[in-house]
């Protein structure tokens, strides 16, 4: 790891924003949310309505970040093989031998788009991949490219006809970011740059490596004993007898809230997690792992309330 | 160690030398008030009509009584002096500070890139804080003056014959607290034979002389129901009118003289008395 990385840090994320800015209006706080979840080497859910710039949005940051990008459509009949990659025939000097020809899953960042369309048996071929970090066809084993990251998204409406994913599932993503609709100003924006000639593009910032380094640097930062302590109480808070919860998070909440707090940290250029980025990271790490009981889900209440509720009443 | 560990050790020794002293002073200030009111009340005094046997001279008892009570008063009010979280104490002071440095001291032992460069960083700021700004100076110096003033009050109160209060009032109200000042009354039983004369109700008897009986007039306090006062009805013993009698003078309780004056007098005058006395009952 070099000191370099860690010294230039702050004036990297700040030309990624400045660099992805360029492409997409707004969304700061989803774009910020993808770029902890890239560096905490983990995975991230995005639920947003259609056309709200998914799709650019991760392949404006996987060009940012100078990584390869690959996207896979799910649908029904969307076998494992279609994404883990299968083992061709192939005439080598008028022999026949058989080749091993990787799927879209062997790139650095993955767009798995509507992955509650893909059938069960996908979709855990798709979360093998991303918990192993590595494909196992046949008898021989692919380890995927480093970094690697998922970036699933859900469609909130439409729901017929999906699998939608089984909360030990759930549980492997790092966060679930929300993508909302942009203000007015921004819509005025987008407008006025999409509808010229002129495309907006956008430049690599930083290479492959550095982004290995800052992963490493992501685990590196600090953090005081009782911020640790409020975190993991905010996840405890969840377990407790609450009358809103039928199910709390489990300890890899714990471990999730940190370690993106970390990655917070690192981004907004501090070398300490403060007691805001945990409170600021409690949403998206809980907001897919806590499952309301059917009385406050039928009352409308989120998951986004009860989280905030017990922020507010854990020390 | 690390430079800010040493640099908050030298801090913390700092400031904790200065609670001691606000710790001394503290208990300086008890001792003076406890000691002013032992002299005040005449508390050696007190202490010399003691039966108790005391092994060494009583006028070392009150001063060292006040001793125990500043020494124990002032560390109960610090107490916590030894609990207090510095860290917290120094980060609310020095906002650049806030969350930096207990990150850096829970971490202490723990090295990479980050961590050194947080570490440097709280050393820097450390150079900015100073005991004298988290225990401030004007604090110590308001605590000395008021230790001082209780000092010279209890040396002028010592000095002073003047402020002292009279044995006999404290005994005075000593008594009056305790409720001992009635037993302690010895009264002298009247004279039986002065009882009913002029003056001699002055004389409070005990025993009074009724047709040459000597009865004996103590109450005896009561038992069982009845006998307590609440448990009195208030129309238990009110009086009864009486039906109309006819009055008989001569039979009546006529003083000495007006007995023999009426004797004097004829059949007719006394018949005449008797039915004026009659009628003017009826009235």
């Amino acid at each position: 790891m070099s000191n370099e990385t860690y010294t230039s840090s702050n004036r990297i994320f700040k030309e990624l924003f400045d660099e992805i800015g360029k492409v997409i209006v707004g969304q700061r706080e989803a774009v910020e949310q993808i770029l902890i979840a890239i560096m905490c080497n983990s995975h991230a859910l995005v639920e947003s309505n259609p056309g709200l710039a998914k799709t650019l949005t991760i392949s404006t940051v996987s060009k940012a970040l100078d990584l390869k990008f690959s996207r896979i459509q799910c649908t029904p009949d969307l076998m494992p093989s279609d994404i883990t990659g299968t083992y061709i025939i192939e005439d080598i000097g008028g022999k026949k031998q058989f080749r091993f020809e990787a799927g879209p899953v062997f790139a650095n960042i993955v767009l798995a788009d509507e992955i509650n369309r893909a059938s069960p048996k996908t979709q855990s071929a798709m979360l093998e991949a991303m918990q192993e970090k590595q494909v196992t066809v046949g008898n021989k084993t692919y380890p995927l490219d480093k970094p690697f990251f998922v970036l699933a998204t859900q469609n909130p409406i439409e729901m017929e006809g999906t699998y939608p994913l089984p909360e030990a599932q759930l549980d492997r993503f790092l966060l679930k970011i929300l993508m909302d609709y942009p203000t007015r100003e921004d819509e005025n924006e987008i407008v006025n740059r999409y509808t010229k000639n002129i495309i907006p593009s956008v430049d690599k910032v930083i290479s492959k490596s550095e982004v290995l380094d800052l992963q490493k640097l992501t685990r590196d930062v600090p953090i005081a004993e009782d911020i640790k302590s409020r975190a993991i109480n905010i996840v405890i808070a969840t377990r407790a007898k609450n009358e809103n919860i039928e199910y709390g998070a489990s300890p890899r909440a714990s471990i999730g809230i940190i370690l993106a707090a970390k990655a917070r940290a690192l981004i907004k250029g501090r070398n300490y997690v403060s007691e805001e980025d945990i409170d600021a990271m409690a949403y998206p790490v809980l907001r897919h792992r806590v499952i309301l009981t059917f009385e406050s889900e039928r009352k409308g209440m989120t998951t986004d309330q009860v989280v905030a509720d017990i922020l507010k009443s854990v020390k | 160690m690390d430079e800010f560990l040493v640099k908050l050790q030298k801090l913390k020794s700092g400031i904790f030398s200065r609670m001691k002293l606000l710790f001394l002073l503290d208990m300086i200030a008890i001792f003076s008030i406890f000691y002013s009111i032992f002299i005040i009340i005449n508390m050696e005094y007190f202490l010399n009509k003691t039966t108790f046997y005391i092994p060494f001279p009583i006028s070392f008892i009150p001063p060292v009584l006040a001793l125990l009570f500043g020494a124990g008063i002032a560390f109960l009010l610090h107490r916590k002096d030894r609990k207090i979280n510095l860290y917290i104490l120094i980060e609310k002071k020095f906002s650049e500070l806030k969350e930096k440095l207990r990150t850096a001291y829970d971490n202490r032992d723990e090295s990479n890139i980050i961590l050194d460069a947080l570490k440097s960083e709280v050393s820097g700021g450390l150079d900015k804080v100073s005991s004298e700004q988290i225990l401030t100076t004007g604090n110590l110096i308001s605590r000395l003056v008021i230790t001082i003033i209780f000092l010279s009050g209890t040396v002028i109160i010592a000095q002073n014959p003047d402020t002292r209060i009279p044995v006999q009032t404290i005994e005075d109200l000593g008594n009056t607290l305790t409720g001992n000042g009635n037993n302690d009354i010895q009264e002298e039983p009247g004279d039986p034979e002065e009882f009913g004369k002029a003056g001699g109700i002055e004389t409070k008897p005990k025993i009074a002389s009724i047709e040459g009986k000597n009865i004996d007039l103590t109450i005896f306090p009561g038992y069982e129901q009845g006998y307590e006062l609440k448990d009195v009805s208030q129309t238990q013993n009110q009086f009864i009118k009486s039906a109309a009698f006819p009055v008989d003078i001569l039979g009546s309780n006529v003083s000495d003289g007006g007995y023999s004056l009426l004797m004097k007098k004829t059949e007719t005058e006394k018949q005449l008395i008797n039915k004026y006395a009659v009628e003017r009952s009826k009235i």
